[in-house]
């Protein structure tokens, strides 16, 4: 068969231009272990890809939401711990105090130690995260003090007002799944989350208990105290119920967190399987190419070198 | 019997006739680069006889003509094929760019182990969607932390930036492409024009029984170029030699040596310029060319991505719109709309919250500052379906809008390739029959030089001859 001069040149230019291109590609799927990179190299595995990613992207951000949550649930918890303190401490004063024998000056001693308890516990009831400034039993209006005092001459807190409201943000950690961590610290309205240091439904009124056993103790009213001690169990018992419901929170974060985890290696598995280039194809498959390549040059540079030219005397 | 002189005119035709030879393999040696060049033989003819006593005696050979070797049905295919490779062509050329301005892609870094990409991650507007549908959630999480809002802001200015930029970018694209069909439209006229002073050419080069091979070359060049372009039906003409009279769209514009009509680019009063004939004013289709692929990839793939990318950003402004404006800001502020803009052009994020990103209005109820039922809403946007969006979520959406756009290019892609394939079988068979080769005319060469001395002989033995009698009278 009859072959043009340029037909030679011509085809091996096509040639080359294959055999670099496929090179080419080759190169960059190994060095970015992706198979597709461009919309065009695979419409369905990069729509897929693109899904699977802003997905990835949502528990990436549950993961974040968690670990703030977790860290605003303890320091509910630290809170709560506190508190509990506090009211077994002010409840052995009752005990002790109702038992009738006890001085009027050691029930004065008892009455000024109260008063610490109160200060202390309006302390923790305007404790804020420590990263946001949110105050944490605020409720949703939570930009201020939640709670605010009134005292007497001297500065004894003789008055604590609530000014937060009864609602709790719901913040999401799953497709579809919300949680709340935050307490609101007081709910008279007897329905919603219960308040932590005042409840309608428990019957929990922390301050105004606190307060009522303070005066008790200064006016030596012991009969009374006995009362106050047993109000103080339902301030105690209302915080039992909260302590277990923020341990119970505190579970299901943990439990959505490895959720979250998992669902993200899932998820990149998934882009691997669907865009990742396998590694060790690819490196042949790129050796190959070398190879061809190397032989079509050497080849050519060989084949092109013969001509007629060669062997007619000059 | 022919006598010496006789002979010494025979040696000298013959001379003539090798000089010829020569000279047109001179010829195909000097265009074996040239494009479109068809290589040309010699074709020699024995001389008439003259009847002698003793019979027919020969009188040489001398040159019949200068052949073009050619295959009318290869050319013919292979200009037909030039419409499919230009159409295809545009089609590759517009799409990739379009998807270079979209910027989609996915970057990773390969990892040591057998099989995997780490940290996949995708470039352009899908990822910032996402990001800002992540610090949506985040703002639900802390909804009065500054940092939260910041981050809302600037993310939202990110995605408006992004938003901005593919679509002037594929204005840009849709401008350029519109220019190209103008260019595409005066190259194919000036084509049209050279054809038709070619054809004259031809015509009266052939009048005297003559060939034009040179002009026929050009003119074939110029028919491939022109297929190139716009998809042409040719014919030829009767009774005036070897003119091609060309068609477009069933509209003849060359006729012979005359140029008919011409194409004209015209916007139909869309901007989006389409082809008719100038002074016939007939809007044509065509059917294949680079100018056709050009107004396809645009009025298609292109105007369907553009608007999909539009309807995107409105409907995402619409959304977020309809859930922030309504809601407090943690200073009690309200109605202050997150998005400016109806569309992917014009969509930004409001200057008062770009100055204050404070007064993002996260919160349902004006009493309560710290609430995050109105940032709830904002992030559960990530998994709600749109109607406007064909019922799917501004993610999954955008992720097919990027598909279909992928998949037009990897069909123009892919006929690239197959009509790349069927144009090289084509013109390497075209040029194995009209092309060059250079070890042939080498060899030719040397059939005519020996041919040449040997006529070269005649004359001397002849003169010889003549001599020896001339001297006969002396003697």
């Amino acid at each position: 068969m009859r072959v043009a001069s340029n037909s030679y040149t011509d085809s091996m230019l096509n040639q080359f231009n294959t055999l670099i291109s496929s090179e080419d590609r080759l190169q960059s799927e190994v060095s970015t272990g992706l198979s597709v990179q461009a919309p065009s190299d695979n419409p369905e595995a990069m729509e897929s890809t693109l899904d699977d990613l802003s997905s990835q992207a949502a528990q990436t951000q549950y993961s974040t939401n968690i670990s703030t949550l977790q860290t605003h649930a303890t320091a509910v918890y630290n809170a709560m711990d506190s508190l509990q303190t506090i009211i077994s401490n002010a409840d052995q004063i009752a005990t002790s105090a109702g038992s009738g024998t006890i001085s009027q000056s050691k029930l004065t001693n008892y009455a000024s130690e109260v008063q610490q308890y109160i200060q202390s516990a309006v302390s923790l009831a305007n404790t804020q995260d420590s990263t946001t400034g949110q105050y944490l039993f605020g409720g949703t209006a939570s930009t201020s003090p939640p709670f605010t005092t009134t005292t007497d001459a001297s500065g004894n807190i003789t008055g604590v007002t609530y000014q937060g409201n009864t609602s709790v943000n719901q913040v999401p950690i799953a497709n579809g799944t919300t949680v709340s961590v935050d307490v609101p610290g007081a709910n008279t309205t007897g329905s919603g989350p219960r308040g932590l240091f005042t409840d309608s439904q428990s019957g929990a009124d922390l301050f105004n208990h606190l307060i009522t056993l303070q005066n008790d103790l200064k006016s030596g009213d012991t009969s009374a105290v006995a009362t106050d001690s047993a109000n103080l169990q339902k301030d105690e018992d209302n915080l039992t119920y909260q302590v277990a419901n923020n341990g119970s929170t505190q579970t299901r974060l943990n439990t959505a967190a490895t959720f979250a985890t998992n669902q993200s290696t899932a998820l990149n598995t998934s882009i691997t399987n669907t865009s990742g280039a396998n590694m060790v194809q690819t490196m042949v498959q790129l050796n190959q190419a070398q190879t061809s390549y190397q032989a079509a040059l050497q080849s050519s540079a060989q084949i092109m070198q013969l001509s007629i030219l060669n062997y007619l005397p000059t | 019997m022919i006598g010496l002189f006789g002979m010494l005119n025979m040696a000298s035709q013959s001379l003539n006739t090798q000089m010829t030879g020569v000279d047109v393999t001179g010829q195909n040696l000097a265009n074996v680069n040239t494009t479109g060049y068809q290589r040309q033989t010699v074709d020699i003819e024995t001389n008439p006889d003259i009847a002698t006593g003793f019979g027919p005696e020969g009188t040489g050979a001398g040159v019949a003509s200068i052949q073009q070797i050619s295959d009318a049905l290869l050319n013919s295919q292979v200009q037909s094929q030039q419409s499919v490779s230009g159409y295809w062509n545009s089609q590759q050329s517009a799409l990739q760019s379009a998807q270079t301005n979209l910027d989609e892609y996915l970057n990773g870094t390969a990892s040591s182990s057998s099989s995997s990409a780490n940290d996949t991650t995708s470039t352009g507007l899908s990822a910032q969607l996402s990001g800002l549908f992540s610090d949506f959630s985040s703002l639900a999480t802390t909804p009065t932390s500054v940092a939260a809002q910041q981050a809302v802001v600037n993310q939202a200015q990110n995605l408006a930036t992004t938003f901005n930029q593919v679509n002037s970018q594929l204005d840009q694209l849709n401008t350029s492409l519109n220019s190209s069909v103008t260019t595409g439209v005066s190259s194919a006229n000036e084509l049209l024009s050279n054809i038709a002073s070619l054809n004259g050419e031809i015509n009266s080069a052939e009048a005297d029984g003559g060939t034009a091979n040179s002009l026929l070359d050009t003119r074939d060049q110029d028919l491939a170029n022109l297929s190139q372009l716009v998809n042409i039906q040719t014919s030829t003409s009767t009774g005036t030699g070897s003119a091609v009279n060309i068609s477009i769209g069933g509209q003849t514009l060359v006729s012979g040596a005359q140029s008919l009509d011409q194409l004209q680019a015209y916007d139909p009063g869309n901007g989006q310029l389409q082809v008719k004939t100038a002074n016939g004013g007939v809007p044509l289709t065509l059917t294949g060319g680079s100018i056709q692929g050009t107004i396809d990839a645009r009025d298609g793939t292109l105007a369907t991505l553009q608007s999909n990318v539009n309807t995107l950003a409105s409907t995402l402004i619409t959304q977020v719109n309809g859930i922030e404006s309504p809601g407090y800001s943690p200073t009690g502020t309200t109605g202050t709309a997150f998005f400016t803009g109806t569309g992917a052009s014009d969509i930004a994020v409001n200057s008062t919250l770009v100055n204050n990103p404070a007064l993002l209005q996260s919160s349902a109820s004006a009493s309560s500052p710290s609430d995050n039922s109105v940032a709830l809403q904002l992030a559960d946007l990530s998994s709600t379906t749109q109607s406007d969006l064909n019922g799917q979520t501004f993610s999954a959406s955008y992720a097919a809008t990027v598909a279909s756009l992928g998949n037009a290019l990897q069909t123009a892609n892919d006929q690239v390739t197959n009509q790349t394939a069927v144009a090289t079988m084509l013109q390497t068979q075209q040029s194995d029959v009209s092309g060059v080769n250079i070890d042939q005319e080498m060899t030719n060469l040397m059939g005519f030089q020996r041919a040449y001395e040997a006529s070269a002989q005649l004359v001397t033995t002849i003169n010889t001859m003549m001599g020896d009698t001339l001297t006969m009278k002396t003697a």
